[in-house]
């Protein structure tokens, strides 16, 4: 067991800079998620903390030693592949004995420490098989007993639960929260569902273009995005764009074309976007933001009601509201919203 | 489905031109041959007698068998790496690597043996070289050692494309995961890489086998009258000798030694690919 810490990775192939100047402490026992887009580095990334790709820059140091330049066998790392990567010519048992057997342990020790581990992810009874005899949810816990029996340092998780179908997916977010607490095992969890980073993760490391755009607990990611990109990976945002004009009691004056709003948020002046949650806009309420609007469109989420209220020229809002009240399109209803809940960030990060 | 009959043609062709003389060889082969003609129609299995007895075509039968297998171990030993250096590389350039292995299969057998006069003859590049150095003069034509050369070139090919077909199957993740194991990367070759490849390894080597066993083109032209082996005997019979009952019948010992060889063949490759049955 031990931390994390990448000091200033930078990886390039050819002329794209996959990883750039990433900085990151990851604490001891800590569960933290690689979050960010198809080609953001965050794989790249998890293969320089593997031993896997060797970075053109920087270092990576597990507690107090450096392992930037040892191969992966001399790293101690658990990993799950997205494919799972199970031998296929060896049994359940043979695959998770194996990380056991390269280290010369004795036959008896293997077996014990096998059945162990197999009892744990609830394998008992099919360390004969093959992997191509399990089923996905088999092979995924599978992977995780062969990277977790021999204690490893650092457990890494490259997407595991992308090829799992919906249902289990769920399932398995918890299982893996659970057994990396059992174990305290410090983890890096690569994903680009943010559901699945939002439930595993301590912290969520966002990357884009192999920079990093965030750091920080689940609630703070979603809540106080840092930049409008960040905002707009994540979950569902409206934008409404506005000019600071004042302060007052620790809150941000913003003029915007459909009214001046109270809002929440570090910059001190100039343009700005306010980030407007969809469930956090209301019909009814006391707060002190309101601006009309004319329902445009509804849908049926099951649990939510998804509508598009049109405010004013150009400004379009998503609203989930529970289905308690129904509006009808064409209704005129009144949008409210908390200063806290109007969360500002600088308009100069561009959007995509 | 009834759409049997659309294989209709191709056997008939098979039958007329393959099966037919087949059937007609094992006939032969038990027939009486007098002086002056091919054959009687007088039952007789004094052929095979005279086949199994005679040291001479066992000797030759052994020398067939042995090349082959020299031939099947060194395109292994050659063409593993090989296959391993396409299969891994990057997929931009795999395709011109493949185009390269397979280009000399575009030249035809006979042309590519004569190639090798220019280098491996009395006269050839090697030998002159030799020659200029005052190295002295190597046979390396009309004998044993040009015909495993001629052999394992022209089937190199075979062996390479079998292994890196299993090869590219195999996921680099199960490589990776191997190492982050602890395996070391000799031992996560040995342990992950080369027992996953064994199905590419068992039919090219197979390949590879049965196509110079059977070779009798590379034999003639790059081991001369210094080398035998049993296609290039049952030809002589046949037609030297115009013997059809005895070539026949040591076409057919030589067909039987073979099949049997490829059926242990078979049952050890079964039995290491267990894991792979679906």
């Amino acid at each position: 067991m031990a931390s994390i810490r990448l000091h200033n990775l930078t990886k390039r192939f050819g002329r794209v800079v996959a990883v750039n100047r990433l900085s990151l402490e990851i604490r001891e026992g800590e569960l933290i998620t690689l979050l960010g887009p198809s080609g953001c580095g965050k794989t790249t990334t998890l293969r320089i903390i593997g031993g896997f790709e060797h970075p053109d820059g920087g270092e990576v140091f597990f507690g107090d030693r450096a392992v930037t330049g040892l191969p992966p066998e001399k790293r101690n790392t658990g990993i799950v592949f997205q494919n799972y990567a199970l031998f296929p010519h060896l049994t359940v048992n043979e695959n998770v004995a194996f990380g056991l057997d390269v280290r010369g342990i004795s036959r008896m020790e293997i077996n014990r420490q096998v059945a162990a581990i197999l009892k744990k992810v609830q394998l008992t009874g099919l360390g004969g098989r093959y992997p191509h005899q399990l089923s996905g949810g088999q092979q995924q816990r599978t992977a995780l007993a062969r990277a977790l029996v021999f204690n490893p340092t650092v457990l890494l998780l490259d997407e595991p639960l992308a090829n799992l179908d919906a249902k289990l997916r769920e399932e398995m977010r918890f299982y893996i929260r659970h057994l990396q607490r059992e174990f305290g095992i410090t983890t890096v969890y690569v994903t680009h569902d943010q559901a699945e980073a939002m439930v595993l993760a301590d912290r969520i490391v966002v990357l884009r273009d192999g920079v990093l755009q965030q750091v920080g607990a689940p609630h703070e990611i979603y809540q106080r995005p840092q930049g409008a990109w960040v905002a707009d990976f994540i979950g569902l945002s409206n934008f409404v764009k506005g000019m600071v004009v004042g302060s007052r009691d620790g809150h941000l004056m913003v003029q915007t074309p459909a009214g001046t709003f109270t809002a929440t948020g570090t910059a001190a002046s100039g343009e700005v976007l306010i980030v407007l949650r969809p469930e956090s806009l209301h019909f009814q309420g006391q707060h002190p933001n309101r601006l009309a609007g004319v329902v445009r469109e509804r849908a049926f989420l099951g649990n939510l009601l998804d509508y598009r209220i049109e405010c004013g020229d150009n400004l379009l809002l998503r609203v989930q509201a529970d289905p308690s009240r129904l509006y009808q399109p064409g209704e005129r209803v009144e949008i409210t919203f908390s200063p806290a809940d109007a969360w500002t960030v600088a308009e100069a990060a561009s959007q995509t | 489905m009834r759409r049997h009959w659309l294989i209709l043609p191709v056997l008939l062709f098979l039958v007329v031109f393959l099966i037919i003389p087949y059937v007609n060889m094992v006939r032969m082969s038990f027939l009486v041959k007098p002086q002056g003609v091919p054959y009687i129609n007088v039952f007789t299995l004094g052929n095979y007698a005279k086949v199994l007895s005679d040291g001479f075509y066992w000797a030759i039968l052994r020398n067939t068998f042995w090349y082959a297998i020299l031939t099947t171990a060194i395109t292994l030993v050659m063409g593993y790496p090989l296959a391993y250096a396409i299969a891994r590389a990057p997929n931009r350039r795999r395709p011109l690597l493949l185009m390269l292995l397979i280009a000399p299969l575009l030249v035809g057998v006979v042309v590519r043996s004569y190639g090798w006069l220019i280098l491996l003859g009395r006269v050839g590049l090697v030998n002159e070289m030799l020659r200029y150095f005052r190295r002295g003069e190597v046979a390396l034509m009309y004998n044993e050692l040009g015909m495993i050369i001629g052999l394992v070139h022209v089937f190199m090919p075979f062996m390479a494309l079998s292994i890196a077909g299993a090869l590219q199957t195999i996921s680099p993740d199960v490589e990776r995961a191997a190492r982050s194991l602890g395996a070391s990367p000799w031992k996560a070759f040995w342990r992950v890489t080369w027992p996953l490849s064994l199905p590419g390894v068992f039919a090219g080597m197979l390949l590879v086998f049965v196509l110079s066993v059977s070779s009798y083109v590379i034999p003639i032209l790059l081991g001369g009258n210094n080398v035998l082996v049993i296609p290039m005997l049952v030809v002589q019979l046949l037609l030297d000798a115009y013997n059809w009952p005895v070539g026949s019948a040591l076409a057919m010992v030589f067909f039987g030694l073979t099949a049997l060889l490829l059926w242990v063949y078979v049952k050890i490759m079964n039995r290491s690919l267990r894991w792979s049955v679906r």
